[in-house]
């Protein structure tokens, strides 16, 4: 167990209490200054986050430092949020904003896009040839394949497909989370599956 | 149905928010066009795939570092950690809203004591309604003033209204007023 500091207990709150709270109960206890109710947010959120920001930026030591950011603005910026709307919209604005911003640095630090290099440059190696004895690695090159794919959509498809068909939130949660229209919204997963189709047509 | 309107319902057909009539032509399309179900049944794999997609966990270190950095967010001398917001007027914090406000009342201050008051200096060239060509006339024709003129005008010039003019007057008070004490 990690050795914790005696102000935040990371200690879940009770299994009964677990299901009782919703975030929404659970963010109002945290602006009025019970930590547990932050412990519990953050133990709810952190795999989520992460899978989406992993996602998102590729590069899992940054997607676990954004999603510290994310949890640490949680906890210096509880009063920003008010109960118009759903934590879980709120939270992944936070992550999916500073998972933007990183990108933007990465921009600047490297003008070469990932589409534009060679093989040998790519952080990701994809296998040459599809295993198809071992499950494990069959999985494990199919999860490359469609990571590999996610980075070539540009970003407005990346962000909706990745938060309708990994993180399966609904269409309206999403709209409010990138701040489109639903119609927009719709239009751009459709078309991000489209074009995902079309990297991912050898998978069968 | 052509292939643009196709390719646009082909989420809704997937997630059953087509209605029965669009169902109905979207299906006629596809079962007309192989390469067009071969499609559908691709992206329906694809979703299937993404669904399955492994969770990613965050590492055994995320608690501890994160419970670090608020430790070392609470003791630092300059807090990160933003209390409550303070209420606001008309989006202004209240120091900002009283800043702004002294800043307005001196700007009308400063305004008002520099506004010209004195349009008399304002010069307006007197109108000339005669003809320049014509001969000055005698001294003779000009029109004469009558006697108590100048006593007219000197009235003429005093104004009732203002309330500047020295108005003392001399009362007489002999035998009007009478003290208290005397009636005893």
């Amino acid at each position: 167990m990690n050795q914790l500091s005696p102000n935040l207990s990371m200690q879940p709150l009770a299994m009964d209490n677990q299901f009782r709270y919703t975030d929404e109960e659970l963010i109002a206890r945290f602006q009025e200054g019970d930590e547990q109710a932050y412990t519990e947010l953050v133990n709810r959120y952190r795999d989520k986050l992460i899978t989406f920001v992993y996602r998102f930026v590729n590069e899992f030591e940054k997607a676990e430092d954004i999603v510290q950011d994310t949890m640490f603005k949680l906890y210096t910026h509880k009063h920003y949020y008010r109960n118009i709307a759903k934590f879980s919209t709120w939270i992944y604005t936070i992550a999916g904003n500073l998972a933007k911003t990183e990108l933007r640095k990465r921009g600047t630090r490297k003008e070469i896009r990932i589409s534009q290099m060679g093989p040998e440059d790519r952080d990701y190696e994809l296998p040459s040839v599809a295993p198809d004895t071992d499950e494990v690695a069959q999985s494990e090159y199919i999860e490359k394949k469609i990571q590999a794919a996610i980075q070539k959509l540009p970003l407005h498809f990346r962000t909706v497909t990745i938060l309708r068909d990994i993180q399966e939130l609904s269409y309206e949660e999403i709209s409010k989370i990138v701040n489109v229209p639903l119609g927009t919204v719709k239009s751009r997963i459709n078309r991000a599956r489209i074009q995902l189709r079309k990297e991912l047509i050898d998978l069968k | 149905m052509d292939r643009y309107q196709f390719e646009d319902a082909i989420s809704a057909y997937l997630e059953n928010e087509l209605s029965l009539s669009e169902r109905q032509a979207f299906d006629t399309y596809m079962n007309a066009n192989p390469d067009a179900k071969e499609l559908v049944d691709a992206i329906r794999l694809t979703m299937k795939s993404m669904k399955n997609l492994p969770v990613i966990k965050t590492s055994d270190n995320f608690i501890l570092n994160l419970s670090k950095r608020i430790e070392f967010e609470k003791n630092r001398p300059s807090k990160k950690i933003v209390k409550r917001p303070s209420k606001s007027l008309f989006g202004f914090t209240p120091l900002y809203a009283g800043l702004m406000t002294v800043l307005v009342a001196s700007f009308i201050t400063v305004g008002i004591n520099l506004w010209p008051i004195n349009e008399e200096s304002v010069d307006i060239a007197p109108t000339f309604m005669g003809n320049i060509s014509e001969a000055p006339k005698p001294a003779s024709m000009l029109p004469t003033l009558p006697a108590d003129s100048k006593t007219m005008l000197t009235a003429a010039n005093v104004d009732t209204a203002d309330s500047t003019i020295d108005k003392k007057k001399k009362y007489k008070l002999d035998d009007k007023v009478k003290f208290v004490k005397d009636q005893h």
